[in-house]
């Protein structure tokens, strides 16, 4: 499969980067590490007129501790470098655990933060070659306007699959996004919008290009659990991350948030906050897996049945409590 | 005779080195000027006829040369004689999504891709069979016309009487065993380069040059010559090295063919490389395989019968389906003592891709089956599963009841190294919970005693041809594809003639340059190439102690050739040892190392010397070759072998297909541990010991072993191919999961040498045996350690975890259709285990599950 004929913009500032993208609005993809974008266009899932090639734009690479041990990652930050960052794992292990469990190394090697809070959903009937989604009559998400996995819906169930989301939702993160008309700020669990097709608010003109982890999370103890059939490569099938800090032996916080098993990751509000004020037992664990699976909408966008991946988020969200709670 | 100098040796494959620095070439980095790149057009239906093919938009478009359709080489093949029912590109009816319709030529890879676009094709969409047992139902709109109700071929064997034999038995099980579809992922994708000769007498396009990632050379120029209907004398194929085949390029693939037919109509030479989802399309993997097994057992554990029917979901071509079928039947036989079989086997058409030939054709999804009820029958008499399987052991010599003759046999040693390294009496039983261990065997054939074309030409052929510059090269037609051909042929030759490895230059699998050698497949080249190799050294060397008899004045037989010198029996230490200039002429092969290149001249006064000195107690290889071609005219060696008539097997319907002239066997015992809450199954260990008669080279069997338990452990755990109504969910690489190096257990491989009296220097193979034999013992282990019997392969984790919960009653969360596989029609419309409940495309009006459907919902109405 050969890649489409494109041009190749590449940026040595980022606000050449924001006039480039408002240039060719529209018409144009960004490529941080291409370890996604790069196998999509080869199977013509998008045939842009330009490339955005961001290598060159260094101010949005590097992890830069603040003073107050809150945090700013670059967005060109590669999922290797957040792996082997000490400061990382010292104050938001999650994040530095989840990062490590992102495809293989040398694709931890290309892939970037940004993009893998940028990562398209993911599902059976989409990430096909051309020829393939012809077979099928294609899907609601790409040329087509009937979804395989829930039809007769009219939204599409493509599943978000990159496994640093979850982790930055149960750290607070915040994310920089930077457009023609200037800099904003969001929370990241505003980034995205439960649609499959349109899964995050970003606009064609936009840049991701920090993300900032709040001083008050540094810190907890943070868990993540993947499901996955390999140990390596595989996208998660399910994946808990779990954070928690504990006062006098209870609970005084703790968020839990899951992906790849919903359009969007999603921060699971109640399971977090039933824990509490509590001691962490089997049961309790036990209780925040069922709220935990019970929000899960897993359908057949990927390997292993939805039954099964809706019963494993149950499974490890109980288990990650468990393994925050004893480290 | 076990004094070798070169057998036996641990010894690096002789293209390690430019495999591992990137210089050697395989097809994809071939060149030739002029080259155009192909693309195929395929089937976006799993059954369809074709009304009309409209390519004029393509080939007006700029850039593009040819365009190629199906009545552009109309004659039909097919890797069996009884099975030619393939076109080069389809003639009127697709079969299959991904089937072959239009092939372009271009310029470049993407103006080829949107040519593609460009192409109108009218179809007329037929009713699909995916399901074999539905498939056989079929009346009208079959998938070939002459093959009534989908059915490829069916055989019915009976050995011995199995209703006595159950009768006598004390214990009986059955069951339904089924082993879903998985595929070879070779590394190295298909790719075929073609380009014809102008003939200088006419200007007309003359002889054809085809460079293919094949395993088979000699049959492609077979096929070739039958599509393009030219002499096969004037085509040449030329096998580059190949990035493993495992059965995935042992037959003529599409584009072999199609690159050829382009390559005629575009008047250039065409490449065409397989995008990996070309490779799953043009598959030829393991089929999906549906076994109902009955076994009965005497109280001792004795076998007294076995009956197994057999239904192959074949896809949509013959390939080597017969062959298939017929294997899964006769390898009941072979490794175990068993007085009566019953076997029924059906080879279904289905429209899915074909399947074909795939490490340990035939025989690993049956022995799954067998292995996993011998366990269980073992469970139910309380004795240990390795103890009966040894009670079951064959007394060789001997020919088994369904005729195959067995002569090496190093099955009962197999077990007793595995029980012996896994500390299995010790630790079977006593593992904590969760974790367990199982045991297995399996065997295979060093190729098959018949070949697939029926006739009296050996199997392989080789030539040897040593020159005066004492350079020893060995012409086969044998198929390097990473498995170590050219390194044994070597090996061969070199131990033979007493020379040194760097002295041998192998020149394999070019039809032009080497004699036929019918292929790599069937593990059939070490014992069959081997042979022809060493009675082809046996040859010249015959010739150089002729010579060399003359010049020391003794007889023939008194002459040991060895490490690069002829010596005289009886003599000790070469003189040669103590001359330091003689000694580096002799190692440097005639390069001499200050630079001089009148090597021959050096050798021919250094003989005039010795002549004078009168005869010699010992000569150099040189000397020796030297004299030999003074005294023949021409120095060569030629030798050929064919199966013998004994190990040709019986002389029933389908007879043909299961003797081997040697079979190799395996034991294997795994540790696993399962997370009972997820179902995750987790191997740790696996101890293997393979009798491949005698190690050749003791690190290459060594990879074979490691190899084959790995793939078999990825058949046991992870791979599937899954399928909803034709199309295939995962034709990549990232969504058909091969084991990684995360998931790989350490095995310990165990070569276990039975010396086999036919092999070459006793040998046997040792690329496939050990496969089969990984998938029961997994299955086998996961009993130990948490009590579930799993009947349908791969065990992924929903699949255990259903089996753990239907054992203890707990809540069923449906999380599989096809963990009880007698029951829900949607595994069967689906042929996989992910289940899709009736989500998806529409399927076609005229689509049998559909009108089905349609029916009970108009009865509900």
């Amino acid at each position: 499969m050969s890649l489409p004929q494109f041009r190749l913009l590449r940026p040595r500032a980022l606000n050449e980067a924001i006039d480039s993208l408002a240039t060719h609005e529209g018409n144009v993809r960004v490529l941080s590490g291409g370890t996604d974008l790069i196998p999509s266009m080869r199977q013509k899932l998008f045939e842009p007129e330009y490339v955005l090639d961001l290598h060159g734009v260094t101010e949005l690479r590097g992890i830069r501790p603040q003073s107050d041990s809150a945090v700013e990652i670059g967005a060109l930050t590669t999922l290797s470098a957040i792996e082997k960052s000490s400061y990382l794992r010292r104050h938001f292990s999650v994040l530095t655990e989840a990062a490590a469990t992102v495809a293989s190394p040398v694709l931890r090697n290309m892939g970037t933060i940004g993009g893998n809070i940028c990562l398209d959903t993911r599902c059976l009937w989409y990430n096909q070659s051309l020829t393939w989604r012809k077979g099928c009559g294609y899907c609601i998400k790409k040329d087509g306007d009937l979804c395989h996995v829930a039809p007769g819906g009219t939204k599409c169930w493509a599943a978000f699959s990159a496994d640093t989301p979850p982790a930055l939702l149960c750290l607070n993160a915040q994310i920089e996004i930077v457009g023609p008309n200037g800099t904003r700020r969001i929370p990241l669990k505003e980034f995205y919008t439960g649609d499959g097709e349109k899964y995050r608010t970003l606009l064609p003109t936009e840049l991701v290009t920090r993300v900032f982890l709040p001083r008050e999370s540094a810190d907890y103890h943070g868990v993540y659990r993947k499901l996955r059939v390999r140990g390596s490569i595989d996208y998660p099938l399910a994946g808990v991350a779990v954070v928690m800090k504990h006062s006098n032996g209870q609970v005084e916080d703790a968020r839990i948030a899951m992906t790849a098993v919903n359009p969007a990751p999603i921060l699971v509000q109640r399971a977090g906050e039933m824990l509490i004020g509590k001691v962490i037992d089997d049961a309790l664990a036990e209780a925040a897996g069922d709220i935990a699976a019970r929000t899960a909408k897993p359908l057949t966008t990927s390997a292993l049945t939805p039954e099964y991946r809706r019963e494993m988020i149950r499974v490890f969200t109980k288990r990650a409590v468990l393994a925050a709670a004893s480290n | 005779m076990t004094d070798f100098s070169i057998i036996g040796k641990p010894t690096a494959m002789v293209d390690a080195a430019e495999k591992t620095t990137g210089a050697g070439k395989y097809t994809d980095d071939l060149r030739v000027p002029g080259m155009l790149v192909g693309k195929i057009l395929h089937s976006p239906y799993p059954h369809a006829r074709i009304k009309s093919i409209d390519t004029k938009r393509a080939e007006v478009l700029d850039g593009v040369i040819a365009v190629v359709v199906g009545k552009d080489a109309p004659n039909p093949y097919g890797i069996l004689p009884v099975g030619h029912d393939e076109h080069a590109l389809a003639l009127d009816k697709v079969r299959y999504v991904g089937d072959n319709v239009a092939c372009v030529v271009a310029i470049s890879e993407s103006i080829a891709e949107k040519a593609l676009e460009l192409i109108d094709v009218d179809y007329e969409v037929l009713p699909a069979y995916f399901d074999p047992e539905e498939s056989l139902k079929a009346k009208t709109h079959l998938i070939h016309d002459n093959k009534p109700g989908n059915l490829e071929k069916d055989y019915h064997h009976a050995f011995g009487d199995p209703d006595k034999g159950f009768a006598e038995a004390d214990h009986r099980a059955e069951a339904r065993f089924i082993a879903n579809e998985v595929t070879h992922a070779a590394m190295e994708p298909h790719s075929t380069l073609a380009s014809f000769e102008l003939d200088p007498h006419t200007g007309e396009m003359g002889r054809l040059t085809v460079w293919s990632s094949t395993q088979v050379p000699y049959y492609l120029q077979h096929k070739l010559s039958l599509v393009l209907e030219m002499p096969m004398s004037q085509i040449r194929v030329i096998k580059p090295l190949v990035g493993g085949g495992f059965g995935g390029k042992s037959e003529v693939i599409p584009l072999e063919i199609i690159v050829a037919v382009a390559a005629r109509k575009a008047q250039a030479p065409v490449k065409i490389t397989y995008t990996r989802e070309e490779v799953f399309w043009a598959h030829r993997g393991r089929p999906r395989t549906i076994i109902d097994l009955k076994t009965g057992i005497k109280n001792d554990g004795r076998i007294t019968a076995v009956k197994a029917r057999v239904v192959q979901d074949g896809g949509a071509y013959c390939s080597y389906g017969v062959v298939t079928i017929l294997y899964s039947g006769a390898l009941l036989g072979a490794l175990y003592d068993i007085p009566h079989i019953q076997y029924d086997g059906y080879r279904v058409l289905t429209n899915k891709p074909a399947c074909g030939a795939m490490r340990g054709h035939g025989t690993v999804n049956v022995r799954f089956a067998f292995e996993s009820q011998l366990d269980e029958l073992a469970a139910k008499i309380g004795m240990d599963p390795a103890e009966i399987r040894q009670r079951n052991l064959l007394k060789p010599p001997c020919i088994t009841v369904n005729g195959l003759r067995v002569q090496s046999y190093g099955l009962p040693e197999c077990i007793e190294k595995t029980v012996e390294r896994s500390a299995w009496k010790q630790r079977k039983g006593k593992l904590p919970r969760g974790r367990g261990l199982g045991i297995a065997c399996s065997h295979y054939v060093s190729g098959a005693a018949n070949s697939i074309i029926r006739s009296d030409m050996p199997h392989s052929t080789v030539n040897i041809k040593i020159d005066r510059d004492g350079g020893v090269v060995v012409y086969t037609g044998a198929s390097e594809i990473g498995q170590g051909s050219d390194t044994m042929t070597a090996q061969v030759a070199a131990e033979v003639l007493g020379c040194s490895l760097a002295r041998v230059r192998v020149i394999a699998a070019d039809t032009d340059l080497t004699p036929i050698d019918i292929g790599s497949y069937s593990s059939r080249v070490t014992f069959m190439a081997g042979n022809a190799t060493l009675r082809a050294a046996e040859d010249a060397k015959k010739r150089i102690a002729a010579a060399a008899a003359k010049k020391m004045n003794c007889a023939t037989e008194d002459i040991v050739f060895r490490d690069d010198l002829l010596l005289k029996k009886g003599s000790v230490v070469p003189p040669a040892k103590n001359d330091k200039s003689e000694e580096a002429e002799v190692t440097q092969g005639g390069a001499s190392g200050s630079g001089r290149v009148e090597g021959q001249i050096l050798r021919g006064s250094l003989q005039q010397k010795r002549k004078e000195e009168g005869p010699k107690e010992w000569m150099t290889f040189e000397e020796a070759v030297v004299a030999a071609i003074d005294f023949h005219g021409a120095l060569t060696g030629t030798g050929s072998y064919a199966p013998p008539q004994e190990a040709r097997g019986g002389k029933h319907k389908g007879g043909g297909v299961g003797p081997s002239p040697a079979y190799s066997y395996s034991a294997q015992v795994a540790e696993v541990s399962v997370d009972e809450e997820t179902g995750e199954v987790t191997v740790h260990k696996v101890w293997a010991a393979h009798d491949c008669g005698r190690a050749l080279n003791p690190v290459a069997v060594e990879g074979q072993i490691i190899g084959s338990v790995w793939m078999g452990m990825g058949q046991a755990l992870t791979e599937e191919m899954i399928w909803k109504d034709g199309m295939l969910m995962n034709a990549g690489m990232l969504e058909y999961r091969s084991p990684s190096s995360v998931e790989s257990p350490e095995v310990e491989p165990i070569i276990v040498e039975s010396i086999d009296p036919e092999g070459p220097f006793g040998a046997k193979e040792c690329s496939e045996g050990s496969l089969a034999a990984t998938i029961p013992a997994i299955a086998n282990a996961i009993y130990d350690a948490v009590g579930v019997r799993l009947h349908e392969s791969p065990f992924t984790p929903e699949r255990v975890l259903a089996a753990l919960r239907a054992k203890r009653n707990a809540k069923n969360l449906n999380m599989t259709g096809g963990i009880d596989p007698t029951a829900p029609a949607r595994l069967r419309e689906h042929g996989g285990s992910l289940c899709f409940q009736n989500k998806g495309p529409e399927r076609h009006a005229l689509d049998p599950a559909r009108s089905k459907n349609s029916l009970s919902s108009a009865g509900a109405d």
